[in-house]
């Protein structure tokens, strides 16, 4: 077995708003070994970008607040490191890239300055090997005329080069984890493509790990070696991916497979989605938070919330019915 | 960059000429003989001498013609000599202050100028530092001061605060006083071995190494700065917080962390310059509310600038000199435009590379 790299237990992010405490991350747990590629599905609002920006410290405090939990990296805890220790990893060991591309680089800043910045700063290379290394980045990325483009704003990239760009400048410090929130939201579908082919590209070459934040299960499907699925703030199943297309066990999990369009399928099935919203979770859930939208509803799920309990090799689900039976596990 | 500031630069005649077109055309509600004014120095003896400057300035011809005689003067056929002609700097004789309009100005704005650099330097310096320290630390005593601060400042006119000051640092306390420097000030100024560089006094009593004239200077200056800057500090301050909140919460800042940069760095570097662009429109908008405020400012301590001579002028209905006035504060005020896009173009590549 690989050595594990990040290991996550009982995280709770709360954010302190005028309309209330909101309750964003209520106890995630999930490991990353070295070179493996997570998958995070699920709906808006879950607790996705939440979950992964509090391993880093990087939730606004306030009006966010990490209340509980550990995040061990490498055997160290993530959250209980100074601001200056946490910083050594961020962008050093640990990178990330964010959903939108057109806001997440500095509009007032040339590419080239933006790329430099972690260089100078975690590898604390010189000036010329700052150009050349940035180059060689840009290159890496596909991006062409490299050293041109160095000087070039960000406006005068179009979306799917500045998505190349902050993917450079995540792996410019060769980092043992890439976290990456929905990185191919904002784009085209055929520029999506082209980035998760980059990306496989890259962990090949680089063979770091990935969290990958998505809420499209056929992205998930191409690049991740196991997938965990969030609801509520909670990780209500993990698998690996072919367990979980092959056999999703939650009932929410079952909903988001079905609503995926099934192309190869010979005859168009009726596509399923999921009634009801997602909850905005002012309280701590005490019950199932999935509940009211769940077509397997039993008693006991509106009085207690079921923990991640095994159902097969490296497949958890956090459910009290057996969606196969339909009865109590 | 170079190309954009020709460009705005050939803007500038463009407007002048309209703001001139627009205050030759108000002047065509008064009739030719009220608008010969323009051109006299003294009250006309008798009506030939009038009617000969109706013709010379075609007063009484289509406006095309009237505008052009004003713009360009008229040339005596004889000896060649150039009379009137805003273009040459020409801008009539004002009967109240008994002297060319251009005169005036020449005197009075270098006064004007100096006040308003001691206002807007640390008025921008310090709005923006204390904006800056508010959002940073949101909701500590830092924010609560300056919100508080901004809270007043923005519900006192300024002429009120700018008569309480009067009545209880001048006329209570007798600290400092109206006007531009006390009299035995005066006299070393006016002496020949005081060398006048800039006609800025504060600058140049520097330069001269009289310290004491500095100081006399300041306490001159002190009350009109205050009032001047007062509110403006109060609005830069709030503009320049809430500008740096919704900065520091942009996407752009969370990656500038993500890549492990200090908080220092952070806030300077990448979120402040983005933060000050509302900042930079707003202080050309400013200038606009300066030399309104430069005014009253002036006219209530008594402060030879251009503003009270503008009031003077008013008050003593001459039009000549108002006019003149007003299309030099319209030619600041395009020249102050043309600063902030310049300094918006600097700060943002969207604008200076589109
Ligand atoms: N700065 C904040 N202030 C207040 N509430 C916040 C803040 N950031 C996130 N939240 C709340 O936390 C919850 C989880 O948000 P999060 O961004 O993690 O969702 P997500 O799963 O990433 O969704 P998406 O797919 O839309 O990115 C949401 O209810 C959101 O409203
Ligand atoms: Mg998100």
């Amino acid at each position: 077995m690989a050595n594990e790299l990040l290991n996550v237990q009982g995280l709770e992010t709360r954010f302190k708003t005028p309309e209330g405490l909101i309750h964003a991350v209520n106890g995630v747990s999930f490991h990353l070994k070295e070179g493996e590629t997570l998958g995070v599905v699920g709906e808006s609002g879950c607790g996705k970008s939440v979950s992964m920006l509090s391993v880093l410290k990087l939730v606004p405090m306030p009006p966010g607040e990490i209340v509980a939990g550990t995040a061990e990296f490498k055997g160290k805890d993530l959250l209980k490191m100074t601001n200056e220790e946490i910083r050594q990893v961020r962008g050093g060991q640990i990178a990330m890239v964010f959903q939108d591309p057109m806001t997440s680089l500095n509009p007032v800043m040339t590419i080239g300055k933006q790329l430099e910045e972690p260089l100078m700063l975690h590898l604390g290379l010189t000036k010329a090997q700052v150009r050349s290394r940035s180059i060689e980045l840009l290159e890496q990325v596909g991006i062409p005329r490299a050293a041109e483009r160095l000087k070039d704003y960000p406006h005068q990239y179009s979306g799917g080069m500045r998505q190349r760009v902050m993917i450079a400048m995540a792996l410019s410090c060769n980092p043992q984890i890439l976290i990456a929130d929905e990185p191919t939201t904002a784009l085209d579908v055929t520029i999506q493509a082209q980035i998760v082919e980059l990306v496989i590209k890259l962990r090949e070459q680089l063979g770091m790990a990935i969290v990958w934040i998505t809420h499209d299960l056929g992205v998930v499907a191409s690049i991740a070696h196991r997938v965990a699925v969030m609801y509520g703030g909670f990780i209500i199943e993990e698998a690996n991916v072919k367990d979980l297309y092959k056999s999703p066990s939650h009932p929410y999990t079952i909903g988001l497979l079905g609503s995926l369009p099934q192309i190869q399928a010979q005859t168009r099935q009726r596509l399923y989605s999921i009634d009801g919203m997602p909850p905005v979770l002012y309280k701590k859930p005490q019950a199932c938070p999935f509940a009211p939208r769940c077509k397997w509803v039993l008693e006991r799920c509106w009085h207690e919330n079921p923990r991640l309990e095994p159902v097969g090799e490296g497949h958890r689900v956090a459910c009290w019915a057996d969606t196969k039976s339909g009865s109590e596990r | 960059m170079t190309n954009y500031i020709i460009r705005r630069l050939l803007l500038v005649p463009v407007i002048l000429f309209g703001v001139s077109v627009i205050i030759m055309g108000m002047l065509q509600l008064l009739g030719p003989i009220e608008r010969s004014a323009l051109y006299v120095k003294d009250f006309p003896k008798n009506d030939r001498q009038v009617d000969g400057i109706i013709k010379k300035y075609a007063l009484d011809r289509p406006f095309h013609e009237q505008y052009w005689r004003w713009l360009t003067g008229v040339k005596d056929p004889v000896t060649g000599h150039r009379e009137g002609g805003v273009l040459y700097g020409d801008f009539g004789y004002s009967r109240s202050a008994s002297q060319p309009v251009i005169d005036i100005i020449r005197t009075r704005f270098p006064n004007t100028v100096e006040l308003a650099l001691w206002t807007v330097v640390p008025m921008l310096s310090i709005g923006i530092w204390l904006g800056i320290k508010a959002a940073v630390y949101q909701n500590t005593w830092v924010d609560q001061l300056a919100r508080m601060f901004s809270i007043v400042g923005t519900s006192f006119p300024t002429f009120v605060f700018g008569l309480l000051v009067l009545i209880l640092f001048y006329a209570k306390l007798g600290w400092f006083m109206p006007g531009k420097m006390s009299d035995w000030a005066n006299q070393v100024v006016r002496s020949p071995q005081f060398v006048n560089y800039t006609k800025l006094l504060t600058i140049d009593s520097l330069l001269n190494g009289r310290f004491d004239i500095f100081w006399d200077a300041l306490r001159h200056m002190i009350l009109p700065i205050l009032t001047l800057s007062y509110i403006n500090w109060a609005t830069y301050v709030r503009v320049m917080r809430s500008s740096m909140l919704e900065t520091l919460r942009m996407d752009y800042v969370t990656t500038a962390r993500a890549k492990g940069l200090t908080e220092g760095v952070v806030i300077n570097q990448h979120a402040r310059p983005n933060a000050m662009l509302p900042i930079v429109t707003m202080a050309g908008m400013s200038v606009v509310g300066l030399l309104g405020g430069v005014i009253i400012t002036e006219t209530v301590f008594n402060y030879p600038g251009i503003g009270k001579a503008t009031a003077d002028a008013a008050a003593n209905l001459d039009v000549v000199t108002t006019i003149g006035m007003a299309i030099f504060s319209g030619f600041i005020l395009i020249i102050s435009n043309l600063i902030v896009d310049v300094m918006y173009a600097v700060i943002d590549p969207r604008v200076r590379l589109s």
